[in-house]
């Protein structure tokens, strides 16, 4: 479960996001949406202990982040699956070595386990094909399974973090990426948070809804309530 | 201005401080094998060429000044202790900038920008025990190698000048070189490229994590890394020149 108590984040002395509080229950998928800059991010980045709260916590399934010394913030980040915006595969490695990386860093397993562990996450996929590729030789919806893959590595990831996952592909390829992240949840159990300014996407994945406005929540809820919301916003939102 | 100057000093002092570290307590031997791969091996023929050159001219010029007073015999001697002391590493380092710190700044740089850095800390993997540690050992083990290689091509170029146009016999130019070739002018020249090969390296890792931003800013970062590696090592150039005078006197 990750929960946000209160929570103020942002960079330097700038505030972003101001006193949010919000919960995503275990094996669901809650998407923020809302338009650039206005604190989708920036989030993650709280989950991920890459900011400190200016005020309140973040806490997932137990741990509070901010909490964390440097060598449990490592461990625990070895439990996140992260897919950043296009992936950010590393250049230098193959498709292979990126989703194998995690491994090669941080268990005992042997070269030849490693290897049958990527084939599987790969096929998982649909990119058994690409193992030795460079990113430079991926399109964009091939980078993002690539990530999704590298983000699955640990074998119990506590939770799946997306950032802007489907965006710049067409719709047919960001469908397919939308369809990977719901096949992952449900294989694998996780919560999982997604950032997305794309409504359409945002349905096809997600389970709960939030919507974030200059840094502060201004619903959350199923589909139904979102749909039901009489917020301005959000209604222009929707009505795009 | 000057806090940023203080806050940039702290920040490279913490960045080689954990690279060092690493260095120690977790020696990545694939990836500083490719490192030494890219940044010396790879830098054989570009220092081979400016190395070759610089000899030759400076054969050249020397030969002019010295033809006058009859010194023309001491032209290996005069030669070999230029380019040892000083010529060789100083030469082979400033080209090795243009080639080594740009390419690393630019590298680091659109790894930051792309957010490849944030992904290594996310995955529990500190940025600079995978990128910067093993470049940096990279730069201080080859860059003494390169500079071997560059002292020996650009004492081979004064030769050809020295045969050619001084028309002084090559044993006579080879003996020259072995006079010059005393403990103090080795112990220059093999301190020196441990210095600028720790410069080069640290200053383009330094400037690549600093990198944020698009292309351009990219570029900008690189631009800054070449011309600040190329400061310091003239700098550290004059320094450790100075402090090796102070130690052996004018001995060589």
């Amino acid at each position: 479960m990750i929960e946000f108590e209160n929570v103020s984040l942002g960079y330097g002395d700038k505030v972003i996001v101001r006193e949010i509080t919000l919960e995503i229950p275990d094996g669901k998928t809650l998407v923020i949406l809302g338009g650039s800059g206005s604190g989708k991010s920036t989030l993650l980045k709280g989950v991920l202990g890459l900011l400190h709260c200016f005020s309140g916590r973040i806490v997932v399934n137990g741990a509070v982040v901010d909490s964390l010394t440097q060598n449990e913030l490592l461990s625990y980040r070895q439990r996140i699956g992260m897919v950043f915006q296009e992936g950010a595969l590393f250049d230098s490695m193959t498709v292979g070595e990126n989703v194998g990386f995690w491994l090669w860093e941080h268990t005992d397993m042997t070269d030849s386990e490693i290897e049958a562990r990527v084939r599987l996450l790969l096929s998982f996929v649909g990119l058994i094909d690409a193992i030795n590729l460079y990113p430079g030789e991926l399109s964009g919806g091939m980078k993002r399974r690539v990530a999704i893959a590298r983000a699955m590595a640990p074998q119990d990831p506590l939770v799946m973090l997306y950032d802007e996952p489907t965006t710049g592909l067409d719709p047919f390829t960001s469908k397919s990426i939308c369809d990977l992240i719901r096949q992952v949840q449900k294989e694998f159990g996780v919560s999982s948070l997604v950032v997305t300014h794309d409504l359409q996407d945002a349905f096809r994945v997600g389970d709960l809804f939030t919507f974030v406005k200059d840094g502060t929540l201004v619903v959350t809820g199923d589909r139904d309530a979102i749909s039901k919301s009489t917020d301005p916003f959000v209604r222009t939102f929707l009505a795009i | 201005m000057l806090l940023d100057l203080l806050e940039s000093i702290q920040s490279f002092s913490l960045m080689v401080y954990h690279a060092a570290r690493y260095c120690v307590t977790n020696f990545r031997s694939r990836e500083v094998l490719i490192q030494m791969d890219r940044i010396g091996v790879g830098s054989v023929p570009i220092v081979f060429l400016a190395s070759l050159f610089a000899g030759l001219d400076m054969a050249l010029q020397f030969e002019v000044v010295m033809a006058p007073y009859g010194a023309k015999a001491l032209l290996g001697k005069v030669v070999a202790t230029s380019i040892v002391r000083d010529m060789g590493p100083v030469m082979a380092s400033l080209v090795m900038s243009a080639r080594v710190t740009s390419g690393i700044a630019s590298e680091v740089g659109m790894m930051q920008a792309t957010s490849q850095i944030e992904a290594l800390s996310v995955m529990g993997v500190d940025p600079v025990d995978q990128i910067v540690a093993p470049r940096i050992l990279s730069g201080i083990v080859m860059m003494p190698i390169l500079s071997v290689i560059g002292d020996f091509l650009g004492i081979f170029g004064g030769l050809v000048i020295a045969f050619l146009a001084a028309h002084i016999p090559a044993p006579l130019y080879w003996s020259g070189v072995r006079e010059a070739l005393t403990l103090p002018n080795m112990v220059n020249g093999a301190v020196k490229p441990l210095v600028f090969g720790f410069i080069l390296t640290s200053v383009g890792c330094f400037y690549g994590m600093k990198a944020g931003g698009g292309a351009a800013m990219v570029g900008r970062t690189t631009t800054r890394a070449v011309v600040a590696a190329a400061v310091w090592i003239l700098v550290a150039n004059f320094l450790i020149s100075k402090l090796l005078l102070n130690l052996w006197g004018n001995e060589g």
